[in-house]
């Protein structure tokens, strides 16, 4: 009686190992939840060109074509890590549409960003008071989600995206 | 270079602690040397931190981690701190601190040559094992592979006094129980007297009283930084913090207890270990990131595992240890129906109760998102729910605990309590029926003048008053008991008789909070050093001539794009009032008020507390 009594703090060391590294190996990360958007329609926005502000995009623009759309800001050094791979993506993928939201940024700093770093957008739009990435569920800079043709999302990633996430996840869904 | 010196003496550190766990078995030596190569592990330690604090202060940003965590904007004070505002540097603290709790261990007197050697090794081995993890998975000695004259700046909600502090204070009551574990698992090995008894208590309540000012800082820093108006969330790493705080309180009050007792040997033994175990596994969820909370750091998975190993080995080594060497069996425990061993033991099993409740609700969510892949979250409803009701009766107790007998049933001077119970009861039921009643605030309020009444007739009819030294360590533990009376208090009336007011305002504009008259002056922005601010000035009480001028507003940090919230709070010895400057929409500015009774009561019992632990650490 007393020995199980001794060995239960085991046990319970034992689960609570067990569960602890089950969940770090699945890879889970709490602080990026899953994007309950996943597989639902894009939602709907309306967002003007960083360059012309008379030239608006919709959510029925994007219809019919596959899109990448991309939060990014000049101020997100992350953003700044992932911007040369979105070259890559155009040059790969030319039919992919790629969407820029500039959010939160000052327009003179993101023009300057993309003309130092080059513009790999089809069209950047402005998301200066965030109600876009609001919509969008964006946690946090960058975000990158795809969308199909069908207007659906069908990939979500947080955070800056890396050359074994292009190719792994990424490429598999174009 | 700095990195360079602080990266080889932290490895040369781990190496000879390495050595000295080997000699265990292989290379034996004698004490004096042994001693002599512990301090000068420690001392290699001290410098290894030392320099990488220099790196910080000269803002050293060939250095990968002052790169990421520092600017050379910052003033002083949160350079220092930036040291250990990061993972990596908080780790390489951690170790530094259970190097000196080894350093000073070194130089206690008056115990057996083997046994202190033994628990140095033990520190040793841990030290290795800590050491490890910080070169393979989190140095903070990187070099900064591209050349650069600018740092990327601390977290901004770090950069606060009170949270510059907080960490060191914390880890030394976390790494503090180290040498209570090692003392433990010594204890069992050699198997000897009952001397180490007395050494682990000294070392216990040190930790104890150290862990208490570090969460009530990091507690007091959230009552005025998060601008949410509490100061418990049951966040996750509060959580973690409290589970050794009440497993070490446990422990103290059995290593009390043997004084009049030899049978409690084998539970203070498993609460030694618990309560390191508790603190390893705290590090372990808050480094691993497996847990979000306002202390996350950026995960990674490897330094997870690593750290998941090292709470494998040294919780599985301690109670392994436990399991195969148990303490010889002693003299049954004399259990009454109310004496202090029986008052004692159940508290001890009130308080593991409680441990065990919030470890479940800490680590819940993981085992759900295992099994059914969904994320939930257990916050304040269930730990209100089952943690309070848990410590009631054990704080009930605690009332009379310190005058019951050892060897008898009696109560001396019962009357007197029966009647200072029932007057109380009066007294709180017709406060109680006067303003709002409510259930909570009832058996709070209750407890806590109980407990605090009850101290006061122990410690008049019991001793003869004197003022002297003497006098306050033999009144000590009716002290402590004080103190956590008015913390009850405190705690009950901020939570339950909180009150909260809402307001859109102009500048200019006058309103009403308290009966008083309150003014919103004026905005303000003003740029700092390294952040703006922004403030709403609030004059209190305008129609007295000594008004009283509360700021509160939001600190932009431009370097790292980051909005604080600054409350303004007005103490007063019986409430604080507490001002949070909200969005501005329409022009007018949305100002929150909220009233919270008696706040100060809980920073003063926790002071009365750690006053109470330290006198504690002096007493044998």
């Amino acid at each position: 009686m007393n020995r199980i009594f001794i060995l239960t703090p085991l046990i319970v060391l034992l689960i609570i190992c067990i569960f602890s590294l089950v969940y770090l190996l699945s890879g889970k990360d709490p602080n990026k939840p899953p994007s309950a958007l996943l597989n639902k329609d894009v939602p709907i926005f309306e967002s003007s060109s960083l360059y012309n502000a008379k030239d608006i995009i919709k959510t029925k623009d994007i219809k019919n074509k596959k899109t990448l759309i991309n939060f990014f800001a000049s101020w997100c050094s992350p953003c700044k890590i992932e911007h040369p791979l979105f070259f890559e993506i155009r040059k790969k993928y030319p039919e992919l549409y790629l969407l820029g939201f500039n959010h939160k940024d000052p327009t003179s700093d993101a023009k300057k960003y993309l003309k130092d770093d080059g513009n790999p957008y089809d069209f950047v739009g402005v998301d200066s008071d965030g109600l876009i990435a609001l919509e969008f569920g964006v946690f946090g800079l960058p975000e990158t989600y795809l969308i199909n043709e069908d207007g659906k999302i069908i990939y979500k990633f947080m955070g800056p995206i890396t050359m074994d996430i292009l190719k792994n996840e990424i490429e598999p869904l174009l | 270079m700095s990195s360079l010196v602080g990266f080889f003496s932290l490895v040369f550190a781990i190496g000879i602690n390495f050595y000295l766990f080997l000699s265990r078995y292989i290379f034996k030596f004698q004490k004096q040397k042994f001693n002599l190569f512990i301090r000068f592990s420690s001392l290699l330690t001290l410098l290894s931190f030392f320099s990488l604090m220099y790196a910080y202060v000269v803002s050293d940003f060939s250095n990968y981690n002052v790169f990421q965590n520092s600017h050379s904007n910052k003033p002083l004070i949160y350079k220092i701190s930036g040291t250990w505002g990061n993972h990596e540097g908080s780790m390489l603290l951690w170790l530094c601190i259970l190097s000196i709790f080894s350093l000073f261990f070194s130089f206690t007197r008056n115990i057996e040559d083997n046994f202190q050697k033994l628990t140095l090794i033990i520190q040793a081995f841990l030290h290795t094992l800590f050491g490890l993890f910080i070169v393979f998975t989190s140095n903070p000695f990187l070099v900064n592979s591209i050349l650069v004259n600018e740092g990327l700046g601390l977290n901004p909600i770090l950069q606060d006094p009170g949270l510059a502090v907080h960490p060191p204070i914390l880890y030394a009551g976390y790494v503090g129980y180290s040498i209570v574990f090692s003392i433990a698992i010594a204890g069992l090995f050699q198997n000897t007297d009952d001397e180490w008894i007395y050494v682990a208590k000294k070392w216990s309540l040190i930790s104890w009283t150290f862990l208490t000012g570090g969460i009530a800082l990091g507690s007091y820093w959230a009552y005025y930084e998060l601008g949410w108006g509490g100061w418990w969330f049951w966040d996750p790493v509060e959580n973690i913090s409290l589970m050794p705080w009440i497993a070490g309180l446990a422990l103290v009050h059995s290593l009390m207890m043997v004084r009049g007792e030899q049978a409690i040997k084998k539970w203070i033994v498993f609460l030694s270990i618990l309560c390191f175990s508790l603190s390893v596994f705290g590090t372990f969820l808050v480094r691993s990131g497996i847990l979000t909370s306002v202390h996350s750091f950026a995960a990674d998975a490897s330094r997870g595992i690593f750290i998941l190993l090292i709470f494998f080995i040294v919780t599985g080594f301690g109670f392994l240890v436990f399991l195969l060497k148990e303490p010889k069996k002693s003299n049954a425990l004399n259990l009454l129906f109310i004496n202090k061993v029986s008052a004692l033991v159940i508290n001890n099993i009130l308080m593991i109760i409680a441990t065990l409740t919030i470890l479940l609700g800490t680590i819940y969510p993981i085992i759900i998102e295992v099994l059914y892949n969904k994320r939930i979250s257990v916050g304040g409803p269930y730990f209100n729910a089952t943690v309070i009701p848990i410590m009631v009766p054990g704080f009930l107790l605690m009332s009379i605990a310190p005058i019951l007998s050892w060897q008898t049933n009696k109560i001396r001077n019962s009357k007197k309590y029966v009647l200072g119970f029932i007057t109380l009861s009066i007294l709180v039921l017709i406060q109680s029926y006067f303003l709002d009643f409510n259930t909570w605030g009832f058996v709070g309020l209750l407890l806590g003048f109980w407990i605090v009444l009850a101290s006061i007739i122990a410690i008049f009819s019991s001793y003869k008053i004197k003022i002297n030294i003497k006098f306050f360590k033999i009144i000590n533990p009716h002290v402590a008991h004080i103190g956590v009376g008015i913390a009850i208090i405190g705690i009950t009336c901020s939570s339950v008789f909180q009150n909260e007011l809402d307001f859109n305002l102009n500048e200019g504009d006058k309103f009403n909070v308290n009966g008083k008259t309150v003014l919103f002056e004026k905005i303000e922005i003003i740029n700092e050093t390294n952040f703006q601010s922004l403030r709403g000035k609030f004059l209190f009480d305008i129609e007295k001539n000594q008004s009283k001028e509360i700021e509160a507003g939001k600190n932009y940090y431009p370097v790292s794009k980051m909005i604080t919230s600054e409350a303004g709070i007005l103490h007063q010895w019986n409430k604080d009032i507490y001002f949070i400057l909200g969005d501005q929409k329409n022009n007018e500015w949305f100002v929150k008020v909220l009233i919270n009774p008696f706040v100060s009561f809980i920073w003063l019992g926790v002071i009365i507390m750690m006053y109470s632990g330290l006198i504690a650490v002096s007493r044998r």
